[in-house]
């Protein structure tokens, strides 16, 4: 066989080129007769496209966002929920805009349960396998403060949520950030409503955890101040029975007439209607304040009935008088999705997201050091108003956290009541009455 | 002060009845299976959901309710051990008491996480029994837990009956003591434990509809309850029933008067359920077996 007979028969020219080969030639022969002029032009046209080619294959790879939070407990895994819903709302309105940088984000989700050691393997589960470029989440300051070691290993930004002790931006890690309260403004601010609001004896019960601990020290030091008296009691988180403790602050003389509970777990509302069925507060004669963001939850008033009417709390969002279109939006779309008004912790997880993405697109980066500059150069204006992130140290739990947060407190004066509506009593600028506490009925 | 101590004794009295009947399951299912039911917790939790659901969608009174939640529960936990613990009957599994702790730690975690998606992960409460307080004195007591533990005591007082006037409890009660001899006599143990973990279920159930309007219901309300009734099984002795319900009373007892009467108040609360195992532990240095407890007997 001939070396042309076996070209032949492999589909081969004379010059051993194949289809592919011999239409190539064709064209570069075709280029070459071409004007120089139009060759100029053509080259031009094709460099112009090399972009989209790179983008297009870039764009089909996600932002990947690591969330933390319980879902199961032992964890508040009725608020984590929440902030996961948000989260995902944020994720879903973000990517029917384009995403960010031509990429879609994804936000991976991981329970941690409320508990440290699953926080800790959570993050590194986010980091090491999935690869994420940023975290947010969390509700519990003890899973958070474990969490914050894994991300400062590893040096990825996490935007910490619903968790208040102060510890967690008080280390200055620069990977850490805070866009919810911290109990040194929010106790502070508590505090200070106590002494405004003129009471004499207060009762101060905590859960007997890292949470409870750190905001009673706050309060504690506002009452000492002020030279209110006051006295301290723990709980253990799981109690779900305070009679015989509730009996026994009653039995005090002298008596106490404000009743201040720091308390998120499930046992609240039965500490509530427990208290109130006991005769102890609210009452004309004892005032109670619920710290830890039951007060605001969906089920608070099927829960605690007419115990509610006259009870204080914190709400963690924007007041209603201060909403812009960004919060009356979510607000809406939240409830018409899940059928609930959203807690100011949904509102974080949601502003965390966008927090985030705002950061990677004003870098134009995903890198870690991007992203943290990204933050701490934030001018944004989320459902909760404008976030900025402090840079100062001082003092110590300042940095990366978003002094502006919102936080007032409310007084329940109807049964059923929103918490969107109940009166605001402090701080003074948002007062939506004209008192500072209104002394329950019988 | 008298006042103030009867006032914490009549408490913890209220709540040692809402004990007894949580742990009487409890002791049930060992006195019979020889198996620790690490759901027991979750099948309370269950049960007052049932009571919830069948108060908020078919419009039963909240009392009926608790009746009707517990032949829910009964149901449930038949179909439990029929579908879970009949390996146990087998021979072909040699580690029979492993074999029961892994597989009802296992459903525990299974059922309270599959709460949060059915029930939802929010706190429920039915409406109260009867709103309002007896006032007598100083005395303060809400009229839902008078209702709960009246509720409680009728449950214990008809188990006992059950247990030793009928043909079935006193089935009940010669398996627990000898499964062989029950067999000879032609009893049918398999009958037998499919009966006990339904009325170790039912009467866990019917706790959970009870304190339903007292402590709300949520997944994970049955983790608390659940320790505290293997403290007050082990300190009765496990498999007797009256030694389970004294054990609850003088736990319930013990825990109000140790919070009433610690003379740093900031911490009673923290501590009573530990001051629980605290007792416990003293009883059995003293008594290994418990109060009223047998020699343990395990499942062959």
């Amino acid at each position: 066989m001939t070396d042309k007979d076996n070209c032949e028969a492999s589909g081969r020219d004379a010059l051993g080129r194949d289809a592919l080969g011999r239409g190539v030639s064709r064209a570069a022969s075709a280029l070459a007769k071409l004007p120089r002029r139009d060759l100029l032009a053509l080259g031009a046209g094709a460099a112009a496209t090399l972009p989209l080619f790179g983008r297009t294959a870039r764009a089909a790879e996600p932002i990947k966002l690591g969330w933390v939070g319980p879902l199961s407990p032992p964890g508040g895994y009725a608020e984590g929920l929440l902030m996961k819903y948000a989260a995902g709302m944020a994720a879903d309105e973000i990517n029917a805009q384009g995403g960010v940088l031509g990429r879609p984000i994804e936000i991976l989700y991981q329970d941690t349960r409320g508990l440290p050691a699953e926080g800790t393997a959570a993050a590194e589960r986010l980091i090491v396998e999935d690869k994420v470029v940023a975290m947010l989440g969390e509700f519990h300051s003890s899973v958070a403060l474990a969490e914050m070691e894994v991300v400062h290993k590893y040096n990825v930004p996490i935007m910490f949520c619903d968790v208040w002790s102060q510890a967690i931006t008080a280390k200055g890690y620069p990977q850490v950030f805070r866009n919810s309260t911290t109990f040194p403004l929010l106790d502070t601010m508590i505090g200070q409503w106590i002494v405004a609001a003129g009471f004499k004896n207060v009762a101060l019960l905590c859960e007997q955890d890292d949470i409870g601990l750190a905001g009673r020290k706050i309060a504690a030091q506002v009452l000492t101040d002020n030279k209110v008296p006051f006295k301290l009691y723990t709980a253990d988180p799981q109690a779900t029975d305070f009679t015989a403790q509730i009996l026994r602050l009653k039995a005090e003389k002298p008596a106490f007439d404000f009743f201040f509970i720091l308390y998120a777990e499930a046992g609240a509302y039965p500490m509530v209607t427990e208290s109130k069925s006991l005769g102890f507060a609210p009452t004309p004669h004892t005032g109670i304040f619920l710290s830890g963001g039951d007060g605001v939850d969906p089920t608070f008033w099927k829960n605690v009935g007419n115990a509610g009417v006259g009870l204080l709390c914190e709400n963690v969002g924007l007041p209603k008088s201060g909403w812009n279109d960004k919060t009356k939006a979510f607000v809406t779309a939240f409830k018409g999705k899940y059928k609930t008004d959203p807690p100011g912790s949904a509102m974080e997880s949601y502003d965390a997201v966008f927090s985030l993405v705002e950061a990677i697109k004003s870098t134009g980066s995903t890198a870690p050091d991007a992203i943290i500059h990204g933050l701490e150069t934030l001018h944004w204006v989320g459902t909760r108003g404008l976030y900025t992130f402090s840079t100062s140290h001082t003092p110590d739990w300042a940095y990366h956290q978003f002094m502006a947060a919102p936080a007032t407190v409310l007084q329940y004066d109807q049964l059923n009541q929103s918490s969107f509506d109940a009166p605001i009593v402090w701080p003074r600028p948002l007062a939506t009455v004209s008192y500072l506490y209104k002394t329950p009925t019988a | 002060m008298l006042d103030y101590i009867l006032i914490q004794a009549a408490n913890g009295l209220v709540i040692g009845v809402l004990f007894a009947l949580i742990a009487t399951g409890l002791t049930i299912i060992f006195s019979i299976l020889k198996i620790v039911n690490f759901a027991h917790g979750e099948i309370y939790m269950v049960g007052g959901y049932f009571g919830y659901y069948v108060i908020t969608l078919l419009g039963v009174p909240p009392f009926p309710a608790v009746f009707v939640a517990m032949a829910l529960t009964f149901l449930f936990s038949i179909g439990i051990e029929r579908g879970l613990l009949t390996p146990l009957y087998s021979p072909s599994i040699e580690r029979k008491a492993d074999y029961g702790i892994l597989i009802t730690f296992g459903l525990s975690v299974f059922l309270r996480n599959i709460a949060i998606i059915i029930f939802g992960p929010f706190p429920l409460r039915p409406p109260s029994f009867l709103e309002g307080n007896l006032v007598i004195g100083g005395l303060i007591v809400s009229d839902d837990r008078l209702v709960a533990a009246g509720g409680g005591i009728l449950l214990l007082a008809g188990l006992i009956y059950f247990l030793n006037r009928t043909v079935w409890g006193q089935a009940l009660n010669a398996v627990s003591q000898s499964r062989e001899s029950a067999s000879i006599v032609g009893i049918n143990s398999e009958r037998m434990y499919m009966l006990a973990f339904g009325v170790g279920g039912a009467l866990a159930g019917g706790a959970g509809a009870l304190i339903a309007p007292i402590y709300s219901l949520s997944p994970s309300m049955g983790l608390v309850p659940d320790t505290q009734a293997f403290v007050i099984v082990i300190l009765g002795g496990l498999g007797s029933v009256s030694g389970t319900i004294i054990a609850a009373l003088v736990l319930g007892l013990s825990e109000n008067l140790f919070i009433a009467l610690l003379p740093d108040p900031s911490r009673g609360p923290s501590y009573a359920n530990a001051f629980g195992l605290f007792i416990m532990m003293l009883v059995l240095l003293f008594r290994p077996t418990g109060i009223f407890g047998r020699q343990h007997v395990a499942m062959d």
